[in-house]
């Protein structure tokens, strides 16, 4: 009985999963996979802290940002009620894709067009938790979920 | 015992099924109010008002069997439940027309307590208040003025851009000094814009244009912390940095909560919508930054 009453929460929540889960898991996974040639965000971070470089907690926003936006989906799964907790708590998140976004272009600038795929996958997740807030708004409560 | 509770329950059921049903119905909604408004009502007040077939009519009196029934004077009186969906609907019309229904979409206790830093009063501020009101909102802009330019950090809609004043003519130097009162005015006026061409709000203009400062007050209370960090020079130690990014971020979604409860209030539009409108055009100033980077 419990399995089947997960399976049709699971049902009723497949858009805030598509969206907001894999945008976050997306959103994760950026900071590991390849940014610049041979560096991903996380060596970025090593390396920045090594020198001392003042925003090298920079680098970890993504990282930050895919954690907490992920906080915001399991929220507004477990209850929709809480939805505009949820979008609050996504705004942080994506307060930060926001900060890291106009920083990186202003000092990473010459790199942008030989950004590896960590710097793809950031992108489609960031799409992707914009477009879950604005449908999470966009859900009425009465749709029984 | 199980089967009296289960008819119990299955009683209620039809009952509440039939209630809404009831009111599911323009024509059956209309026919409660008349009944109510005159206590009771003839078939002929029935038809004069309403203005459809007695077939029609009829067919809609035997769909209200639970909720009105006709005495022996013919005339058509409220039952119990219908006593109640007619304060429902009275109710439900009451809450939607007055000017602060949005406050019932801010119940849960996480909400009330942002209300408590959202200032309701000065959002809300009654007649008397709105002396005070003019008062703070002036001295926002005031304030966040000097510290933009004592930071050299000018408001773009909720974000700051950092342009390179010595390239700049003396005409744009000065705009760049006004730029906070100028980003508040602009900022107004695509909000109230907004409002009025897609949700046909007019309403509350003016105590919504004087209330609208505080929207601003957390990029006031971010320029001063910046302030203090740089001028006491712990801004280049990377904790700080990073502190500074972090108090930046979760006060411009200050800012965005506080705009979109004040649109909810002032305007009477529902949070979700302020909700979006406040995060798309957050969104849109972003890109223009963007663009300007790239």
């Amino acid at each position: 009985m419990e399995k089947v009453k997960f399976q049709i929460k699971l049902k009723k929540n497949l858009d805030f999963i598509i969206f907001g889960f894999t945008g976050s898991i997306l959103l994760i996974l950026s900071e590991f996979f390849y940014w610049f040639s041979n560096y991903t965000l996380l060596d970025r971070y090593v390396i920045a802290t090594s020198v001392a470089i003042e925003d090298s907690f920079l680098y970890l926003f993504p990282f930050l940002s895919g954690i907490i936006c992920l906080a915001a989906s399991i929220i507004v799964v477990y209850d929709f009620k809480l939805r505009i907790k949820s979008v609050i708590l996504s705004s942080v998140g994506i307060g930060f894709l926001l900060i890291f976004f106009i920083d990186f272009l202003s000092q990473e600038s010459d790199y942008i067009l030989s950004l590896g795929v960590g710097f793809y996958l950031f992108l489609t997740g960031f799409l992707l938790i914009v477009i879950n807030v604005i449908n999470i708004l966009l859900t009425k409560e009465k749709e029984s979920r | 015992m199980d089967s009296n509770e289960n008819s119990n329950q299955n009683d209620s059921q039809d009952v509440e099924g039939s209630f809404y049903y009831a009111l599911g119905h323009e024509l059956r909604r209309k026919i409660i109010k008349i009944i109510g408004d005159n206590e009771f009502s003839s078939f002929t007040l029935l038809k004069k008002e309403l203005g459809v077939s007695t077939g029609t009519i009829y067919h809609h009196l035997d769909t209200l069997s639970e909720l009105i029934k006709q005495k022996k004077d013919k005339k058509y009186y409220l039952k119990e439940l219908g006593v109640h969906a007619y304060n429902s609907l009275k109710d439900d019309i009451k809450l939607i027309r007055e000017k602060g229904f949005a406050i019932r979409e801010f119940k849960s206790p996480f909400l009330r307590r942002l209300m408590v830093i959202t200032s309701i009063r000065f959002i809300q501020f009654k007649k008397e208040d709105r002396i005070y009101a003019i008062l703070i909102s002036i001295g926002i802009l005031i304030i966040g003025t000097i510290l933009s330019r004592l930071n050299q950090f000018y408001p773009l809609l909720l974000f700051f851009i950092e342009p390179n004043e010595n390239n700049l003519e003396l005409n744009f130097q000065i705009l760049l000094i006004l730029s906070f009162l100028l980003n508040f005015i602009i900022y107004f006026i695509i909000i109230e814009g907004i409002s009025r061409l897609f949700y046909d709000k007019n309403e509350n203009t003016l105590n919504f244009f004087i209330s609208f400062a505080i929207v601003f007050f957390p990029m006031v209370l971010y320029l001063l912390l910046h302030y203090i960090f740089v001028y006491s020079g712990i801004f280049d130690i990377s904790i700080i940095n990073f502190l500074d990014k972090v108090l930046m971020i979760i006060l411009q979604v200050w800012s965005l909560w506080l705009l979109s409860y004040s649109m909810s209030v002032k305007k009477g539009l529902k949070i979700e919508t302020t909700l979006i409108v406040s995060l798309l055009l957050h969104y849109g100033g972003f890109t223009i930054i963007l663009l300007t980077l790239i």
